[in-house]
């Protein structure tokens, strides 16, 4: 975004700004010096009959008129004040001055609100912080998930310091729910820590080591084992072997990444932090909403009411969740009343529009895309 | 309806698991200038919040500025019309003097105050263009915060605003010192007290009065039912004379209802007048108070967290994130979520969009969906991996029915 013009405007107010501030202290130095003046005058040896401490004080009084302080005050405070407006015009012009205008004044449950907010502090580690808000809203329901966080850093941490141990524990105990999902994470760990007996100890070590960790996988992951295997002949010398990218930092990083996922997983959370998703998804999508809400400002209880929206909100794909078929003839949502349905020429409309162009089922139909025809009784339903 | 629609793209989203531990955020996808871009127009209150600020202090200044050189000058006026000895003269243009030099270095305390001010405007200004390609990530994380901060502050969680600020540095990115501010008023009203209230409400009376607020007035009203709940009615009537009776001509049934309660005691039944004196009109007041603070500084009524997520949640919102086998990688599968956007209207599709059960991925013309002989529909990707693992057998992950790979058969969805 071009922000030059922001940034010009603001400076001519800090300009105006210092002007201001330096004339002030100049109208005040000529004031006081003007007095100074007549103070000196009044206690220096001179013949009372000719200058006596009134005219002088009278003639002290016009020479500060002359100089107009009040008025060159407020001549350079309006200066100011100019380029301050012309900087807020220009604000209201290139940013949104009202982001609210798309709010629903529906009930949003603050409750609710600090329980995200505390579950958000804990997936990031940040136990004091969940801790801190909980206790300020008083919500002391909301440290469900606190624990299984605070156990998933605690290892996370262990990783990074290179220690294994807390992460083979936790695989140990929940083998069985981690089969079932596919994973394994309980080698992968094994062989982060095979590759560091080979870059610093002994072939023996990690011949050593392989015997007693690696070999129960021997059979399950046989590619894998045969490949950690074939990392024996470079003991000590991984960086120039073919199994190079073991060693570097990003193995590590990843590994403790898919523990991550798979922690969370069974967990029964997501790995991003919904909160980040929601918000995310909200900063992308706000301003095609503030759009519709203008569209809409005279229809007021409309907007409020509306149980869908009329317009797409374009997100990205990271935010697309679910199929969403949409009829190409009816522009309707596939639903289970009406679900999408594959004809012989390989096109796809939804059932209620098929129905439609057979006339209820009683005749064949053209499809809408190409010259093939076909019959009810040819269209397959689709599950997506 | 017909809209222009932004362009489709990717826009980093969530923060990786270990932020807070300081690890690497995880790469973002392409990112999409047009949409930053967008998101950078919302930030309307980032910049306008510390410019408010500034333009107080500055005419907070310039005012005692203005009052101390005029009472210099009508102190030069009076002894110019009085008759003073010489050490009289003396003596009082001494005394002017010693102002004069206590308003130079007014002037430059207050100089410095407001140079400050205007760096700080200046650094949100450089943070929004510090917005790129390269950071996006850590800048939408950075956001994240922001937004979290205004919404602790609007809930008068200092603690926790406060602790977050200093962990990520955000300080100058947010408006804490401004809160403060309010904070005094708040709790002061908590506690009954309205005093610190009717003082903000002098401070920016101009502004107030062209908003047309009733603030004061309201702050004044309770005033004098806490006068009446003491049982002081003589002093409520004085109290009424002089500072409810400005306030007649315009809310004259308001006055008129408050006045009634003259005629009740404290514990009266009376419904009308029961609730006027119960403890909830001070909540109101610092509601109304809330209100007015947010409006005076440009700042929305609502929390930024709650605009956001009700656009989000919306956008996001669809029937079948409400099913038992929802992702749970949607956050509308949360029951917390899923309670907020129960009002909320559901998002709108104009062409479709499908997700590969299998690799979650998008199935497009890149990779189109591919429909087994029983209906159920996988990315080609997928199809393809699990034919090469399997000897050509496709096995159907939901129903388990099982084919070769040759008799899938391709869909076209436009």
């Amino acid at each position: 975004m071009e922000l030059s013009s922001i940034k010009d405007a603001f400076d001519r107010v800090a300009k105006k700004q210092k002007l201001s501030s330096s004339k002030s202290q100049e109208v005040v130095d000529q004031v006081g010096r003007e007095i100074e003046q007549a103070l000196a005058t009044i206690q220096s040896p001179h013949d009372p009959s000719i200058l006596d401490q009134k005219s002088i004080l009278t003639e002290l009084k016009s020479k500060l008129n002359a100089i107009g302080a009040l008025q060159q005050l407020e001549g350079s405070h309006k200066e100011w004040n100019q380029s301050l407006s012309k900087y807020q015009k220009l604000l209201e012009k290139l940013f949104n001055p009202d982001i609210s205008k798309a709010y629903r004044n529906v009930d949003f449950d603050t409750h609710i609100i600090n329980q995200i907010i505390a579950s958000h502090f804990y997936r990031q580690g940040l136990s004091d912080l969940g801790d801190s808000i909980i206790n300020e809203a008083g919500e002391p329901e909301a440290t469900a998930l606190r624990s299984q966080f605070l156990e998933m850093h605690k290892i996370i941490e262990a990783m990074r310091g290179r220690n294994i141990q807390p992460a083979l524990s936790w695989v140990t105990a929940n083998q069985e729910r981690l089969a079932k999902i596919g994973s394994n994470l309980e080698l992968k760990i094994h062989t982060l820590q095979f590759v560091d007996v080979l870059q610093t100890g002994t072939r023996a070590d990690a011949l050593k080591y392989a015997r007693t960790y690696l070999s129960p996988f021997a059979s399950i992951n046989k590619d894998e084992f045969q490949k950690l295997m074939g990392c024996l002949l470079y003991a000590g010398r991984l960086a120039n072997s073919p199994y190079s990218e073991l060693i570097s930092s990003t193995h590590w990083e990843m590994t403790t990444e898919e523990l991550a996922r798979q922690f969370c997983t069974l967990m029964g959370q997501s790995y991003e932090s919904p909160l980040s998703m929601a918000v995310a998804a909200g900063v992308a999508g706000l301003p095609t909403l503030l759009k519709l809400a203008n569209v809409m400002a005279a229809k007021k209880q409309e907007w409020q009411e509306m149980k869908q929206l009329p317009v797409p909100v374009d997100l990205g794909k990271e935010f697309q969740f679910h199929s969403i078929f949409v009829c190409p003839v009816s522009r309707d949502q596939g639903s289970d009343e009406n679900p999408p349905m594959l004809l012989p020429c390989s096109h796809v409309l939804c059932k209620q529009s098929i129905a439609k162009l057979s006339k209820n089922s009683t005749r064949t139909f053209k499809c809408p895309y190409c010259p093939a025809e076909a019959t009810v009784a040819h269209c397959r339903q689709l599950y997506f | 309806m017909e809209m222009d629609s932004l362009p489709n793209g990717n826009n980093t989203t969530g923060t990786p698991i270990a932020a807070g531990a300081g690890a690497n955020p995880t790469a973002p996808p392409s990112s999409n200038l047009p949409q930053l871009t967008e998101s950078l127009k919302l930030e309307h209150q980032f910049l306008r919040v510390p410019f408010e600020h500034y333009k107080k202090t500055i005419r907070a200044n310039h005012r005692a500025v203005e009052k101390e050189m005029s009472a210099v000058i009508s102190g030069v006026t009076d002894a110019a019309a009085a008759d003073f000895s010489p050490d009289d003269a003396v003596n009082h243009l001494n005394s002017l003097v010693s102002r004069l030099q206590g308003l130079k270095r007014k002037l430059e305390e207050g100089s410095l105050a407001e140079h400050l001010q205007a760096q700080k405007c200046r650094a949100r200004i450089d943070h929004l263009e510090s917005a790129d390609a390269d950071n996006l990530s850590e800048w939408n994380n950075t956001r994240l915060k922001r937004i979290l901060v205004d919404y602790m502050l609007r809930m008068s969680y200092y603690d926790t605003a406060q602790k977050l600020a200093e962990c990520n540095n955000l300080q100058d990115l947010v408006d804490i010192d401004v809160f403060q501010e309010a904070k005094k008023v708040i709790d002061a009203l908590q506690n009954k007290d309205v005093a610190p209230a009717l003082a903000w409400c002098a401070d920016n009376k101009p502004r107030l009065k062209k908003s047309k607020s009733k603030l004061e007035f309201q702050l004044r009203l309770q005033e004098f039912i806490e006068l009446v709940r003491a049982e002081n009615n003589l002093r409520a009537v004085a109290y009424a004379r002089k500072y409810l009776a400005p306030w007649g001509a315009t809310h004259m049934k308001e006055l008129q209802r408050v006045l009634a309660t003259l005629a009740f005691r404290r514990d009266t039944e009376c419904a009308t007048y029961k609730v006027l004196f119960e403890a909830k009109q001070w909540d109101y007041l610092v509601d109304q108070f809330k209100q007015e603070f947010c409006k005076l500084y440009g700042m929305t009524l609502e929390p930024l967290l709650n605009i956001y997520l009700q656009a989000g949640l919306s956008a996001l919102k669809t029937p079948y994130c409400y099913e038992d086998d929802c992702t749970k990688e949607d956050p509308l599968s949360q029951e917390a979520f899923r309670t907020l956007a129960l009002p909320l209207p559901y998002s709108k599709q104009h062409h479709s969009k499908l997700v590969c059960y299998i690799t979650k991925e998008l199935m497009d013309t890149e990779n189109p969906p591919q429909v087994l002989p029983n209906g159920y529909v996988y990315s080609t990707k997928a199809l393809e991996e699990m034919a090469k693992k399997n000897n050509g057998r496709i096995i159907c992950p939901r129903s388990g029915v099982e084919c070769n790979y040759g008799d899938l058969m391709k869909a076209y969805i436009s």
